[in-house]
C-alpha cells in the first residue's frame, strides 16, 4: 500500500508545562488509510493526536512545536486554527452529542451553527451522513429527538456523522469504542473500515487486537516517542523493536 | 472561501470577547462609582460635622445638628439581638431538617424557609405594624410593664412600635439566612464520619453534636455573620415598626420605647431633606452602613466559600 | 423515663428542634394568612384598574401602582438581565483567572451583600440629584443593579456545569468561540439562567427602599419614565403608615398581589429547576 501522504508530521514536540510529552515525532500519515495508534497508558498517543488538530494547545500550560503538513500546508501557522479543525475532524472517547439539539441538528451542527447552508441542504446532508454511518434506518423516525437520547453506540456513530458532515480530509478518533458494548464496537469497526475509502483515519486504541483488525498501518508509541511505524501486518508478525513486541504480546501496558 | 470565512469569524470572536470584557468592566466601574458617589455626596457632612455625626446624640436638621448615635445604637442593638435570638431557632431548624425530618416534610420545610426569605420586607412591615404591634402591646408589653416596669429597660409606657418589636421582626427575617446555610453545611458532613459514629450506636443528636456541628462550625459562624449583615441593612420592616424617634436609648432606655436605626432614619427623612448638609449627613450615615455591611459580608463569604469547597474545618 | 438518659436526651432534643422549627414556620403562615385575609376583601375590578381616590374619600384603586411596578420592573430587567448574563458568560467562558475576572467576582460578591437602601441612595445621588427631580429611571437603575449579581452568579454557575466534553466537541468542529459560547453552552444552561432571572425578578418586585427616593410615588397614571411613578411596594409603605382605613385596606390588597407574585415565582422555580437555586440568600 503506497498511497500518497496526507499528513506529514515533522519534528513534533509537545509539552505539558515542563513535562516533555512528545519527543521529536516524525511520521507520514498516508491518504485514505486507517492508521492505528497504540501504546501503554501515558505514552503520548492522545497528545500526539490532539496536536494534529491543535486541541493540545487548549490545555493551560501546554505547548507544541514542529510541523504538521496537511497536503503541504502547515497546520501550525499555514492556516487559521478554525480551518484546521474543519479539515481534521475528531471523535472522542466518550460520545458527546449536543444535548440541546435534535439528532438531525447534531449531524449538521458544524455547518448550521456557522450558517453556511440552507435548511434544505442541511436536511439532505444530515440524511446522507446518517446513512453513511448506518444510523439512518435506525432513527429516521426519531430525528427530532435530542441527540443525547440515543444509546451509547448510536451516540458515537452520531458523533462520527457530525464530524464527517464537515467533509474533513482526516478524521481522528480517540479510543472511540472504549465506552461501548461489544455489539456497538463491532458496528463501529465496520464503519471505520468503510470510511477509509473516503478519508484518512487515525484511530487511537488501547485494544491491540482492534488495531490488528481494522488498521492498515500502526504506530507504536512509548514514553513520548514514536518507536515503530509500519504496515500493521509487519508490526504484528515481525515487529522490529523489542519494545513493540513486548507490548503486542501483552507483557506490559 | 475558507480563508475569508476564518477572518470573519475571528473578527466576530474579537467583537464578542470585547463586548463581554466591556460589560464586566462596566460592572466593576459601577461599584467604584457607588463608593465615589456616596463619598462625594456625603462630603459636606464629613467636612463640616466631622466626628460629631458619630458622637452626637441630638439630631436637629433645622439647627444643623446631626448627631447619629441613637440611630447607630438602634441599628447595632436590634441587629445583634435579632441575630442572637435567631441562632438557636435557626440551628434547631437546621438540625431538625437534616436529622429528624421525614422526606415529605423536608421539601415543604425547604420551601417555607425560602419563602421566609422571599417575603418582601415591606410586607413584614405591614404585618408587624397592623397585626403584631397591637398584640404585642396588649399581651406582652403591658403585662411586663405592669409586673417589672420598675426595671428601666422594661419601663412603660408600652408603645407597640418600639425597638423591641423591631428586634422581634428582624429575628424572623434573619432565621432563613442562617438556617438555609446551616442546612447546606450540615448536609455536607462527610458520610464516612457520620457513619463511623452511628455504627458505634450514637444517637442522631450525638452525631450532630460531635461530628456535624464541629465540622460545620466555621461555616455556621459565617452564616451567623451574614445574618447579622442582613439585619444591619434591613430597612422597610424596621422603619414601619420601630416608631422613628430619638427617645431611645438616651431619654429612656426602655425596650418598649420607639427608636431609630440608620436605615429607618434615611428612609423616613431623605425625601423631605432640603438642605445640602441634611442630605449629606444622611448619605454619610449610608456610607457608614455600607462600610460595616461590606466588611461583615466579605469576611463571612470568604470563610464560607473556603469551608464549603474544601470540606474541612 | 430518666430525662438524662441518652435516649431521653435524644427525644428531648428532637422535640426541642421540632418546636423551634414550628416557631420559625408559624410567622410565615401567619403573614400569608393575614395578607390573604385582609387583602382579599380589597380586590375587585375597580381596585385593579382605577386610580386612587382623593384622600379621605372611599373607593378608588391602585391601577397606577400595578402598572408602575410593571414598568419599573421591566426597565430594571432590561438593564439587569443582559448585563448580568454577559458578565456571567465572561466569568464562565472567557476569564482565566485574570485580574479583571477576580475584580468582577469580588464586586459581584460584595454587591450581593449591600443593603438595598444603598442602591437607592446611589441612584438618588447619581441621577435624582443631578437632574433635580425624582424619576422612575433612577428606580429602574437601582433595581437593575440589584439584579446583576444574582443573574451573573446564576449564569456563571449554570454555564460552568456544562460538561467540558461538549465544549471539546464544538471546538473540534471548528465552530467560532462566540458561537460555541452562545448557541451551545448558553443554550444548554438556559434553564438555570432563566431560574436566576425569575428569582431576581421576584426579589426586586419586593424591594421598596430603593424606590423611596427615586421613583417616589404618584397618584396618577405613569406619564413618563423620567417622572415619579407609583409602585406597589411604595404604595404599601405609604398607605399602611397613613392610618387612613380605606388606604390601609388597599395596602393589604396590594400586599396580597405582591405575595402572590413572589410566592408563585418561588414555587414555579422549585418545581422546574435544580434544588441549587434557592431564593436570594
Amino acid at each position: 500500500m503506497s498511497n500518497s501522504t496526507k499528513l506529514d508530521i515533522q519534528n513534533l514536540n509537545a509539552w505539558f508545562c515542563e513535562k516533555h510529552a512528545l519527543k521529536n515525532v516524525n511520521v507520514k500519515i498516508p491518504d485514505k488509510e486507517v492508521v492505528a495508534v497504540i501504546g501503554p497508558s501515558g505514552c503520548g498517543k492522545s497528545t500526539f493526536v490532539r496536536c494534529i488538530n491543535r486541541m493540545h494547545e487548549l490545555i493551560p500550560g501546554a505547548k507544541a512545536s514542529g510541523k504538521a503538513l496537511l497536503d503541504g500546508v502547515d497546520v501550525y501557522g499555514g492556516m487559521d486554527v478554525m480551518d484546521v479543525r474543519r479539515k481534521i475532524g475528531m471523535v472522542f472517547q466518550k460520545p458527546n452529542p449536543f444535548p440541546n439539539m435534535s439528532v438531525a441538528d447534531n449531524v449538521v451542527a458544524g455547518l448550521k451553527l456557522v450558517g453556511t447552508h440552507s435548511k434544505k441542504e442541511l436536511a439532505e446532508i444530515a440524511e446522507e451522513r446518517l446513512k453513511s454511518v448506518g444510523l439512518w434506518e435506525e432513527i429516521k423516525d426519531e430525528l427530532k429527538k435530542s441527540g443525547a437520547s440515543l444509546s451509547g453506540g448510536q451516540q458515537q456513530r452520531l458523533c462520527i456523522a457530525r464530524a464527517l458532515a464537515m467533509n474533513p480530509e482526516v478524521i481522528l478518533m480517540d479510543e472511540p469504542t472504549s465506552a461501548l458494548d461489544p455489539a456497538s464496537t463491532a458496528k463501529l469497526e465496520e464503519l471505520v473500515k468503510k470510511l477509509k475509502n473516503e478519508i484518512s483515519v487515525v484511530i487511537i486504541t488501547h485494544n491491540v487486537s482492534q488495531a490488528a483488525r481494522i488498521s492498515d498501518m500502526t504506530a507504536f508509541f512509548y514514553l513520548g516517542e514514536l518507536v515503530e511505524f509500519d504496515e500493521t501486518r509487519n508490526i504484528f508478525e515481525h515487529p522490529k523493536n523489542p519494545l513493540t513486541e513486548r507490548y503486542i504480546t501483552g507483557r506490559f501496558g | 472561501m475558507p480563508r475569508r470565512n476564518s477572518r470573519f469569524f475571528n473578527l466576530q470572536d474579537s467583537v464578542f470577547k470585547y463586548l463581554l470584557i466591556g460589560v464586566s468592566a462596566f460592572v466593576v466601574l459601577l461599584f467604584i462609582t457607588l463608593f465615589y458617589m456616596l463619598i462625594d455626596r456625603s462630603f459636606p457632612s464629613i467636612s463640616i460635622n466631622g466626628l460629631s455625626t458619630l458622637t452626637g446624640t441630638v439630631w436637629n436638621s433645622a439647627a444643623g445638628i446631626f448627631g447619629a448615635v441613637p440611630a447607630i445604637a438602634g441599628t447595632l442593638f436590634s441587629a445583634v439581638i435579632a441575630t442572637l435570638f435567631a441562632i438557636p431557632i435557626s440551628l434547631g431548624v437546621a438540625i431538625y431538617f437534616t436529622e429528624y425530618a421525614p422526606s415529605r416534610i423536608k421539601s415543604v420545610l425547604s420551601l417555607f424557609i425560602d419563602l421566609l426569605a422571599a417575603i418582601p420586607s415591606v410586607i413584614y412591615g405591614i404585618w408587624g405594624l397592623w397585626v403584631i404591634s397591637p398584640l404585642i402591646k396588649i399581651y406582652v408589653q403591658q403585662p411586663i410593664v405592669g409586673a417589672i416596669g420598675f426595671i428601666p429597660i422594661f419601663a412603660g409606657p408600652a408603645y407597640g412600635l418600639s425597638i423591641f418589636l423591631a428586634s422581634m421582626i428582624l429575628t424572623i427575617m434573619v432565621i432563613p439566612i442562617i438556617s438555609s446555610l446551616s442546612i447546606e453545611l450540615l448536609g455536607g458532613t462527610p458520610p464516612s464520619l457520620r457513619e463511623g459514629l452511628i455504627s458505634l450506636g450514637a444517637t442522631k443528636w450525638e452525631t450532630v453534636r460531635h461530628v456535624g456541628i464541629p465540622f460545620a462550625r466555621l461555616g455556621i459562624f459565617s452564616a451567623i455573620i451574614l445574618g447579622l449583615g442582613r439585619a444591619l441593612g434591613e430597612t422597610m420592616a424596621v422603619t414601619m415598626v420601630i416608631g422613628n424617634s430619638y427617645l431611645w436609648p438616651f431619654e429612656t432606655s426602655s425596650l418598649f420605647a420607639p427608636a431609630t436605626t440608620i436605615t429607618s432614619k434615611i428612609a423616613s427623612e431623605l425625601y423631605e431633606a432640603t438642605s445640602t448638609l441634611h442630605i449629606a449627613s444622611l448619605i454619610e450615615l449610608a456610607l457608614i452602613l455600607l462600610v460595616i455591611t461590606l466588611l461583615i459580608n466579605t469576611v463571612a463569604r470568604l470563610i464560607i466559600n473556603r469551608t464549603i469547597k474544601r470540606g474541612y474545618y | 423515663m430518666d430525662i438524662l438518659s441518652r435516649r431521653g436526651r435524644e427525644r428531648l432534643i428532637k422535640y426541642i428542634c421540632l418546636l423551634l422549627t414550628v416557631l420559625a414556620v408559624v410567622p410565615l403562615l401567619w403573614i400569608i394568612g393575614e395578607v390573604v385575609y385582609n387583602g382579599v376583601s380589597a380586590i375587585n375590578l375597580e381596585f385593579l384598574t382605577a386610580l386612587p381616590a382623593p384622600f379621605g374619600e372611599s373607593g378608588g384603586g391602585i391601577g397606577n401602582a400595578i402598572l408602575g411596578t410593571l414598568i419599573i420592573n421591566a426597565m430594571a430587567s432590561l438593564f439587569g438581565i443582559p448585563v448580568g448574563i454577559l458578565t456571567g458568560m465572561y466569568l464562565s467562558e472567557y476569564d482565566r483567572t485574570s485580574r479583571l475576572g477576580s475584580a468582577v467576582r469580588t464586586v459581584i460578591e460584595s454587591l450581593s451583600g449591600v443593603p438595598s437602601i444603598i442602591f437607592g441612595i446611589f441612584a438618588y445621588s447619581l441621577i435624582v440629584l443631578t437632574v433635580r427631580h425624582y424619576t422612575a429611571i433612577a428606580a429602574a437603575f437601582a433595581l437593575g443593579l440589584m439584579m446583576i449579581p444574582l443573574i451573573a452568579k446564576a449564569t456563571e454557575e449554570s454555564m460552568k456545569i456544562v460538561s467540558n466534553d461538549i465544549r471539546e466537541a464544538a471546538i473540534a468542529l471548528g465552530v467560532p468561540k462566540w458561537v460555541r459560547t452562545t448557541k451551545i453552552v448558553f443554550s444548554i444552561a438556559k434553564g438555570g439562567i432563566l431560574t436566576g432571572c425569575l428569582l431576581a425578578f421576584a426579589r426586586i418586585s419586593g424591594e421598596t427602599a430603593p424606590l423611596l427616593f427615586t421613583s417616589l410615588f404618584s397618584f396618577y397614571w405613569p406619564i413618563g419614565i423620567d417622572q415619579p411613578m407609583a409602585s406597589l411596594q411604595v404604595l404599601i409603605y405609604n398607605y399602611a403608615m397613613s392610618g387612613f382605613q380605606n388606604w390601609v385596606i388597599k395596602a393589604w390588597g396590594a400586599s396580597l398581589l405582591l405575595v402572590i407574585i413572589v410566592v408563585s415565582i418561588n414555587v414555579i422555580v422549585r418545581r422546574f429547576a435544580k434544588p441549587k437555586y434557592k431564593a436570594g440568600v
